[in-house]
């Protein structure tokens, strides 16, 4: 089991979600050492940590923060906390279990960009996230965390949460702007992109939780101990969020590079008893899936799953045992990307529910064998072709299911019948 | 200066230009639909793609820049292809509608189809049904089914008419537009949300379904709805005229045009003009009651004759009319009726003007010219003591812009001889008896001219066509008052007779030819 626990390792402890607690463990004893650095040394830090966004797209977060222009222009922090990815809970835990440790990432990296508000962006449904977070902001203010002229450094941040309304595309980065802008959450066109013009066309930058949150350790420990963990060009831990048929789901923070089967069963306990692995979806419901050969030969870091022609994406392991049929569980994920299109861009919005009208027509046994190829065709002409990746979220998973488990798409227009489980649709979903 | 080559041609286009835009200065066909060189880019029809050299990927050409160099093409296979599929994803849940929608024959899915289209579709499943006929406001349809989701129209009244009636709602392939809260789409500028639309998703209720565009010719005009002067495009046929749209024109109204202007097409038609001429009771044909209304300005020639004029005829008009009042008649006794006073130099901040006439830097020009100084003042007086006996009026041609127009003619009337010259019915005016003579005009679209607009640019129009061809131009009027006989208009130069002077050349024949006439979408 791995021992590398650089974010969770105080999680168990239900005090650490106080102030208090949080101290107790060495928590904002960085910010002191921080606001006394050079912001463009904290910058570079982080650029030698070699620390890529935990939201899904891996970008390097130095490089992003160098991004901004060096005008003295008011500009934003955004966290990302929308965790919208299907499959996706880490962020949850840290809200809940380690607030302190994400509003310490985030005054630290606003002192490090110069930006003196920040918002942190969370789902609608994250009720209790929230509560926590709203409580430990508040501890912050009373403690001087917060606010203006922070523990006397003369810098000032304030930082706010914001709750969405839900939706899934209020999670891709200028949807979420807009969002916040009061607007209906749409992604924008890029460029521009939001470091030079975001959030109320000022400079913005847009991290997810545990992004945020690992900028604290790096600043703490330095960028070559952080190094340590994970691998040359995926550095760092990871926490991953999985789920599916393992016999213990949950959050587990790894070494990038770590095994995927040993993250299944080492840390996760194996398949449920008696089962086999079938197949896992390595990073969120839009990353490419991969068969249970393709996993065994799988690493957790980003270089390792593209050479697999998938991604590490937010971290979110889906596993499928042996009793799983693939078509209908495609027809799970085409369903919700029909449902979450923001409706903007003419290939997502009709192909979307395009590809889910295929696929219900097969489930529900009224499909033809040139359908197969049709929703090949289809999302084919949706990747790389919209605003946002919303698109190509919704068309990889169906290129990856059909191309790799193309027999159980014919045995069921053949039959109308799931070859795995053997019954119909109505018979699975009673 | 960058320097690109588009489709194996070298072009040289303005610094932060476009691909798309650049493909405009090339002349090079590019599809789109939410590209508008009058709004912001959206980039969301995703037709508009290119190919770059070194790209791996295609490129939407509106929001691409130009670099130096870039090598750009939108004939490739791979090109064709992703527009096809494009269309394909603007045509699955499109309704089969063609044959009773109002854009059929300036549609822009039609075009397109024609273009990459003529494949076998690939839509087996349900289409999604969206609302038919939504009233969105007092001048405009909606129907969802056929909206492609440009954006065009919710961002025009986001970005030109600032009023935010509209917006796109719910997600996916459920999206639609409507207006926001229930609040009706009422600016006066919300018709240009139907030039723009692309397709037949919103249709003008004042248009609909009364011509199909095909059965329309049309013609460029110049407003005269207001002293801006918009370039208009006016769409006809022998059965009248149907409806006015803007011309692009960076200088006056760039690419719009206000709602009360596209009225100015209902008083041209023949329904609304006055078609015989009157002199004293007697009903005849326009010529001969300006002739006949000669003798009495002979016999009452110089200061006891008042001309009044209404600035809503051409500079060239004016120029013969004051002429022949000066020089004929002996009398500087002209006056510039101006209507609304109060709101003359309002302005809405986009287009509309207080002044509702086309002409009114012109018509002051000429009278300075002939130094006419008197004023509205020294009118009511001389009709009051009786030293004024006859007046001659050159009417408003719109007359709705008028609003005091019966108190004036009631005033004008007092007028021992009284003769009228003006292109619309007025019952008031053709209840007058007595010394009264009434004679029917031209419009703006039925002779050439020169209007000056606010800002002191001059605009010719040019005869579009003729709607009532007895009537006569102010020109033509002032001749026959001064007892001339008109001349005869210039034979127009020699053409065969299977020949029109608007005949469209062969080649644009392949296309439908009102498709090509009407310029871009
Ligand atoms: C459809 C869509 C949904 C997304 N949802 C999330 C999300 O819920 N949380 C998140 O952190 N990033 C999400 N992203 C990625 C963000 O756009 C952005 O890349 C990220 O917040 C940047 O932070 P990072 O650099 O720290 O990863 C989403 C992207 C897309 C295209
Ligand atoms: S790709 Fe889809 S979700 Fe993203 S902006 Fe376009 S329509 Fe919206
Ligand atoms: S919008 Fe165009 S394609 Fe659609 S029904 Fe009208 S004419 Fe036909
Ligand atoms: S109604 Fe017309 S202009 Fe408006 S979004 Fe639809 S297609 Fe575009
Ligand atoms: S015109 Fe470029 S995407 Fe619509």
């Amino acid at each position: 089991m791995s021992e590398t626990k650089v974010l969770t390792e105080f999680y168990h402890l239900p005090e650490y979600q106080t102030l208090a607690g949080y101290k107790a463990k060495g928590g904002y004893e960085t910010l002191p050492k921080a606001l006394k650095m050079q912001p463009q040394a904290i910058i570079d830090e982080v650029k030698a940590s070699g620390l890529r966004g935990r939201g899904g797209a891996g970008f390097p977060t130095g490089m992003k923060w160098g991004f901004l222009p060096k005008n003295g222009e008011p500009r934003y922090l955004l966290c990302n906390a929308d965790e919208g990815e299907p499959g996706t809970f880490k962020d949850r835990m840290m809200m809940e279990r380690a607030p302190h440790q994400l509003i310490e990432g985030m005054i630290i990296s606003a002192f490090a960009v110069g930006s003196h508000k920040g918002y942190i962006y969370v789902r609608g449904e994250y009720v209790f996230p929230i509560e926590c977070l709203n409580k430990a902001i508040k501890e912050a203010y009373d403690a001087g965390l917060l606010g203006k002229n922070i523990l006397g450094s003369g810098f000032d941040f304030d930082l706010d949460v914001y709750r969405g309304a839900g939706a899934y595309i209020c999670g891709e980065e200028t949807g979420m702007i807009s969002s916040l802008e009061g607007l209906k959450g749409q992604p924008k066109l890029k460029p521009p992109f939001p470091a030079v013009q975001g959030y109320l066309r000022k400079p913005t930058i847009v991290n997810n939780v545990e992004t945020l949150a690992a900028v604290t350790y790096i600043v703490k420990d330095g960028a070559q101990t952080y190094r340590k963990h994970g691998t040359e060009k995926s550095a760092g831990t990871k926490l991953f969020s999985v789920s599916g048929n393992v016999a213990k789901p949950g959050n587990y923070e790894v070494p990038l590079g770590y095994p995927l089967l040993d993250l299944i069963n080492k840390e996760c306990g194996g398949m449920k008893p008696g089962r086999k692995l079938k197949a896992i979806i390595p990073g969120g419901s839009s990353a490419p899936v991969l068969t249970a050969e393709e996993c065994a030969k799988a690493n957790l870091d980003y270089e390792s799953l593209a050479g697999l022609g998938t991604m590490l994406g937010s971290g979110a392991v889906i596993v499928m045992d042996d009793s799983q049929c693939m078509v209908d569980m495609l027809g799970v994920l085409t369903h919700f990307y029909a449902h979450e299109s923001c409706g903007q861009c003419t290939p997502c919005r009709e192909g979307t529910g395009w590809l889910n009208k295929i696929l219900h027509s097969i489930l529900e046994g009224r499909g033809r064998l040139q359908d197969i190829d049709l929703l090949v065709k289809v999302a084919d002409n949706m990747k790389g072709k919209t605003i946002c990746a919303l698109s190509d979220a919704a068309a990889l998973p169906v290129l990856s299911f059909v191309t790799k488990f193309r027999d159980e798409f014919e045995f069921y227009v053949r039959e109308g019948r799931s070859k795995v489980k053997g019954t119909t649709y109505a018979e699975m979903h009673h | 200066m960058p320097k690109c080559t588009i489709n194996g041609k070298e072009v040289e286009v303005k610094e932060g230009s476009s691909i798309i835009e650049a493909m405009q200065v090339s002349g090079d066909r590019i599809a789109h639909y939410c590209w508008h060189p009058g709004l912001s880019v959206a980039g969301v029809c995703r037709l508009c793609v290119v190919e770059i050299e070194g790209n791996p990927r295609v490129q939407i050409a509106c929001n691409t820049m130009v670099t130096e160099g870039m090598k750009i093409n939108n004939t490739s296979e791979k090109v064709k292809d992703t527009v096809k599929w494009g269309l394909d994803f603007h045509l699955i849940n499109h309704p089969l509608d063609c044959p009773i929608c109002d854009q059929a024959g300036e549609c822009g899915l039609q075009d397109q189809y024609m273009e990459y289209g003529k494949y076998d579709p690939e839509m087996a499943e349900a289409k999604v049904k969206k609302h038919k006929v939504v009233d969105l406001g007092p001048t405009v349809v909606l129907d969802s089914e056929r909206c492609i989701l440009c954006s065009r129209c919710v961002r025009f009244t986001e970005e030109v008419s600032k009023t935010n009636e509209l917006g796109l709602f719910n997600r996916g392939d459920r999206t639609e537009i409507g207006t926001h809260d229930g609040m009706p789409l009422d600016n006066n500028y919300s018709l240009n949300t139907v030039d723009i639309c692309p397709v037949g998703a919103l249709t003008s209720k004042d248009f609909r379904f009364r011509q199909r565009v095909w059965y329309l010719k049309d013609g460029d005009s110049v407003c005269n709805g207001c002293s801006t002067g918009c370039n208009i495009k006016v769409y006809y046929n022998k059965e009248g005229l149907f409806r006015i749209k803007p011309v692009y024109n960076e200088k006056v109204n760039g690419h719009w045009m206000c709602d009360s202007g596209r009225n100015a097409y209902k008083f041209v038609n023949r329904e609304a003009r006055l078609l015989k001429g009157v002199a004293r009771g007697v009903e005849m044909a326009p010529g001969a009651a300006a002739k006949n209304a000669n003798e009495v300005l002979k016999n009452t020639a110089g200061d006891a004759i008042a001309l009044v004029l209404t600035a809503q005829y051409t500079l060239e008009e004016y120029e013969a009319i004051i002429k022949t009042f000066v020089e004929e008649f002996k009398t500087k006794k002209v006056f510039f009726w101006i209507n609304n006073k109060e709101t003359f130099d309002s302005f809405d901040g986009l287009l509309s003007r207080g002044d509702k006439n086309p002409n009114t830097k012109g018509l002051l020009k000429v009278m300075e010219k002939h130094g006419i100084t008197a004023t509205w003042n020294d009118l009511s007086a001389g009709l009051a003591n009786g030293s004024i006996k006859t007046v001659v009026v050159a009417g408003p041609e719109n007359q709705v812009v008028f609003p005091e127009y019966a108190e004036r003619l009631k005033e004008l009337s007092k007028a021992q001889n009284l003769i009228w010259m003006q292109s619309g019915k007025n019952e008031a005016l053709s209840a007058l008896t007595g010394n009264v003579w009434i004679i029917p005009m031209k419009t703006f679209v039925e002779k050439d001219g020169t209007f000056i607009n606010y800002s002191g640019l001059e605009q010719k129009i040019k005869k579009v066509t003729t709607v009532v061809s007895e009537a006569l131009t102010l020109t033509e009027a002032a001749l026959l008052l001064a007892g001339k006989n008109l001349a005869m208009p210039m034979t127009a130069p020699f053409m065969p007779t299977n020949q029109r002077p608007d005949q469209v050349e062969l080649e644009h024949r392949k296309k439908n030819e009102f498709v090509f006439r009407r310029g871009s979408l």
